[in-house]
């Protein structure tokens, strides 16, 4: 099979699943309890709105009903639903009385920015301490990391973000331990948010200053950030810089809680296919040519080692997203977890609907470009 | 007539094959533990698990109080009559008890002398009593308003360490005749540890801001977090390998399909996927299914299992009579037919469901149980008494009946075995408890079991793709076709020969799944899609604690490690059973 043909059949495969997730999106909305008609005119319901042709008074709750077009069959409502999918109308949020496309579009970078850092931190640590725990196969520093992969894989993610707050993000009266040693003030890293909060002057949450259209990544945008908005901010974030700098350091905490599961999972499954890999004869022959040791590993041993690894960079975006929802809530970001948990909470369908949507496209996408990838690295996949 | 001495020899030669396999899987069970053993993470994880198991275990006897209940309320001694307040671990404060004394001398409890005690207690023949608290010093004294006076105002009567002594510069003096707060350490013997020390022996873990003991929240947790482990892993193996495997085994379309919706499940991410769920069922209070659901699932369960044994136990001298063989094949059709058969008359062409048809009223429900149970047992004990399919006359229906029943027939276990599961089935439905046309399955469905439900739903569809892989491979061994080419049916393939040859892999999912569910299950209670604020669980432990994170640590963490060590002990434990299966290390 050429490539281009392998995508195309990747491509197709995904539809079916992408309709799955829409019928699967569309019925959770539908299953849960609560009436979006009733929760949008919320204690006016019985308020008498309009007349119908007869004379009949129509109430708000009546009005709303008609309006979402919720007496409609469900095969006509699911078909409507999805073909407004398709033209990009994901219908209003309840809660945030903005179109969902709008919600999602806010949130979702925040998320993918945590996520993508955290795989950033996770990725390079996992491989580099799965590599020497291979290497020095049970001695005393594989025992050790061994350990401590499990263990971080054992940690609950929301309880270990909450003790990096706590002793990390925190002056010494908290317990913190950063001051004694950095001589910092109120611990190494801010507490929670995305920002330090006189950024979002003079509106709560809004960055006035990033650029329109950017891609909403602001450890990007704040290159981008034009010299008059930087001169009328005041001088501790005047510069690129130092806005890059606030909101590194607002992401440091966030993406070590979600990133160090990854991390320890993924130095497991580099040690085990690097094992498998030091017992190859090619490897055996390069020794035999008298390569150095360093060489051996690094140069011939990993890159064949390395080729399995990609396979789970899709599963760790997934769990990234997954994770990102208990992060999220203890830091306090706006991103997607949290605009899932508020949305679930307040039963506000159309985003819960949008943001299951957005979130599987994202997983289905990123597990899309990694098979491509893979099948590049290793033609042989091509060939099933 | 057929007696029991027909198959001595084959039964004794089963006997000895059966005696053979013991000791053999005895050698490779010891043999595995020498594997095992090799590890230290292995063995800590080991550790770790049994501990855990036997906290939760014990729980009761470890515990100083019961969750739920005050700290100051221990064995239903002392009341709740003071400022709950979060203590630290080990702190004295745990044992000080605050009380308003009235010194209005026109109040009726004025006297010199104020007893300690507690508050008002409803006791149970419902008159109020009041329990007396001995005193072993006094702490702070305030006034209404909260300033502090000089604590000699008050002394403890030395003959009776109950009673407090009012001075009388406190009880004339007119502006505190609101009441003054005294705060003293009272002997707290209830509430003390047996089995530690003393001097640390009082709220190890500190207490939260309801002034409940957390070391006894975080114990009665273990119960609950194992319990959702084992259970949504068990659930979750048991479906996934029932759905793995037949879309391994029967591949093509089947196959096709099953996997398709596994992919929809691994395209939305399971932590989103269950707080959706666990919200799409926020009103269900209880788990029911109806009752044509519960009649008709164990009618086609025993029918399709009857005409499997059908199929498979018909001799293979007499397949060759082609007569025998038209009928088998009718009967097989006709026995899994008849619960179909039975859904469509009650159900579809006159809109009514079963209860209707039969006359009964909804409360009535279990009588029909009773009647479909009766006419399926003669049904299936008249067919599946393979004589019948072999035998020429039909008129004999009445004598097989009363030959199943028979003592000295030798298929009469077959008869046993349908009467026992239709015991089973309606004890478990008397047990259950019915409402009105549907069988209770849950009665209390609480949120513990939204949480469990959901991570079910969500969990299954990775156990079916590791079965699906397994089976695959094993299916294309030779042993599986020789299996195939003597005529055994596609069940007992699946059942017997695959199934024991692909468990290992499933073994150590099993035991990192239910680490991994105690994780998810405490994450949906950390967002408050989980567990009921207040419940003994590890997740809403810390998820309350967040508010006094800063100034309290402890609240957060002790339930904090106590979910890690669980979790880690489980994925040690896992991480060894996987060394043990591995066939490399099984030299």
């Amino acid at each position: 099979m050429k490539l281009h043909e392998f995508v195309v059949r990747r491509l197709l495969l995904l539809v079916p699943v992408m309709v799955g997730v829409a019928v699967f999106t569309f019925a959770i909305a539908h299953i849960i309890p609560g009436d979006p008609a009733a929760i949008q005119c919320g204690d006016k319901c019985g308020l008498i709105v309009d007349y119908t042709d007869d004379g009949d008074p129509i109430t708000a709750y009546e009005a709303n009903r008609i309006r979402l077009k919720m007496d409609d069959p469900v095969l006509e409502q699911f078909w409507r639903y999805i073909t407004d999918l398709a033209e990009g109308d994901w219908g209003d949020s309840l809660l945030y009385h903005r179109p969902v496309v709008d919600v999602v579009k806010d949130a979702a970078p925040i998320t993918l920015e945590m996520s993508f850092l955290a795989l950033f931190i996770a990725y390079p640590l996992g491989i580099f301490l799965g590599i020497i725990s291979a290497v020095r196969q049970d001695r005393m520093f594989d025992h050790v990391s061994r350990f401590f992969a499990i263990a971080f894989v054992s940690l609950p993610i929301f309880w270990f973000a909450m003790m990096l707050q706590l002793y990390l993000a925190t002056g010494t009266e908290h317990g913190g331990i950063c001051d004694p040693i950095f001589g910092t003030e109120g611990g190494c890293f801010p507490i929670y948010g995305r920002h330090d909060p006189s950024f979002t002057y003079p509106e709560d949450g809004y960055m006035w200053f990033y650029p329109e259209g950017g891609t909403g990544f602001h450890l990007i945008d704040s290159w981008f950030v034009t010299d008059e908005k930087l001169a009328t901010l005041p001088a501790e974030w005047g510069s690129n810089w130092l806005l890059f700098k606030d909101t590194l350091m607002h992401l440091a905490l966030p993406c070590t809680a979600l990133g160090i599961a990854s991390a320890g999972s993924l130095l497991r499954y580099m040690r085990a296919s690097l094992l498998e890999v030091l017992h190859e004869d090619y490897v055996r022959t390069a020794r035999a040519k008298g390569l150095s040791e360093f060489r051996v590993v690094v140069v011939h041993a990993c890159r064949n080692a390395l080729v399995p690894i990609v396979t789970i960079l899709g599963f760790s975006i997934g769990g990234a997203i997954g994770g990102a929802v208990l992060t999220e809530t203890v830091f306090a970001f706006n991103g997607m977890g949290r605009v899932a948990v508020t949305s679930l909470q307040y039963l506000d369908f159309t985003v819960i609907m949008g943001v299951t949507l957005i979130t599987s496209v994202i997983f289905l996408l990123s597990n899309l470009i990694v098979d491509i990838t893979y099948a590049i690295i290793d033609p042989r996949v091509r060939l099933e | 007539m057929k007696s029991w001495d027909d198959g001595r020899e084959n039964r004794e030669e089963s006997r000895r094959r059966l005696r053979e396999a013991l000791a053999q899987s005895r050698s490779d069970l010891s043999r595995s533990w020498k594997i095992y053993k090799r590890s230290l993470l292995a063995m800590l994880g080991l550790f770790m698990v049994i501990s855990v198991s036997m906290v939760a275990m014990f729980a009761e006897e470890i515990a100083v109080e019961h969750p739920y209940r005050n700290l100051q309320d221990t064995e239903d001694k002392w009341s709740i009559d003071y400022e709950p307040r979060r203590v630290a671990p080990f702190s004295e404060e745990c044992d000080w008890h605050e009380q308003k004394i009235t010194t209005n001398p026109n109040s009726p409890l004025f006297s010199d002398t104020v007893v300690a005690e507690s508050d008002d207690k409803v006791g149970d023949d419902n008159r109020y009593y009041r329990d007396t608290l001995s005193v072993i010093r006094i702490i702070k004294l305030e006034d209404s308003k909260g300033y502090n006076l000089n604590t000699s105002l008050l002394s403890i009567d030395p003959s009776n360490s109950s009673i407090l002594i009012v001075s009388s510069e406190l009880s004339s003096n007119t502006s505190l005749y609101t009441g003054v707060w005294v705060t003293y350490e009272f002997d707290n013997e209830a509430m003390h540890h047996w089995w530690l020390p003393d001097g640390y022996d009082v709220c190890i873990f500190g207490t939260n801001d309801q002034g409940q003991d957390l070391f006894s929240k975080v114990l009665y947790g273990a119960k609950v977090s194992l319990k959702i482990g084992l259970t949504v892993a068990t659930l979750t193996v048991i479906i996934g390998t029932i759905v793995g495997s037949i879309s391994g085994y029967f591949g093509g379309r089947v196959d096709e399909f099953i996997m398709r919706i596994c992919d929809i499940f691994f395209a939305i991410p399971g932590l989103i996927l269950a707080m959706a769920f666990v919200a799409a069922m926020n009103q269900v209070t209880s788990l029911t299914i109806p009752v044509w659901l519960g009649v008709l699932i164990p009618l086609f369960v025993m029918a399709s299992i009857s005409s499997s044994y059908l199929s498979s136990t018909v001799p293979l001298d007499s397949i060759v009579n082609e007569r025998t063989m038209n009928r088998l094949t009718y009967y097989r059709w006709w026995i899994l037919a008849i619960p179909i058969v039975l859904f469509f008359l009650g159900w579809l062409p006159f809109g009514i469901g079963w209860p209707d048809l039969f006359g009964l009223s909804d409360d009535n429900t279990w009588r029909l149980i009773a009647t479909f149970s009766i006419i399926v047992l003669a049904g299936i004990v008249t067919l599946a008494d393979r004589r019948f399919v072999l035998d020429t006359s039909i008129e004999g229906g009445l004598e097989r009946v009363r030959e199943s029943f028979d003592w000295t027939n030798p298929w009469r276990y077959l008869t046993f075995r349908t009467v026992a599961v239709f015991i089973a089935l309606a004890l478990l439905f008397n047990f259950s408890g019915n409402e009105g046309g549907e069988i209770v399955l849950i009665k209390d469905f609480d949120r513990l079991w939204k949480v469990q439900a959901a991570l079910i739903f969500t969990g299954w569809p990775g156990y079916s793709r590791l079965i699906r892989g397994q089976v695959l491979y094993v299916k294309e061994m030779t042993f599986v076709e020789a299996a195939r080419s003597v005529g055994a049916p596609s069940g007992r393939i699946m059942f017997r020969h695959i199934l024991p040859n692909a468990w290992a892999p499933l073994l150590v999912a099993f035991t990192l799944d239910i680490g991994g569910t105690i994780l998810s299950a405490s994450g949906l209670s950390f967002i408050g899609l989980g567990a009921e604020p207040g419940t003994a669980e590890w997740g809403i432990l810390i998820s309350e604690s967040r508010r006094y994170f800063l100034d309290s640590p402890w609240l957060m963490l002790y339930p904090g490690l106590a979910i890690a060590v669980t979790v880690l002990g489980f994925n040690l434990l896992g991480d060894g059973i996987r060394d043990v299966v591995d066939p490399k290390n099984r030299r």
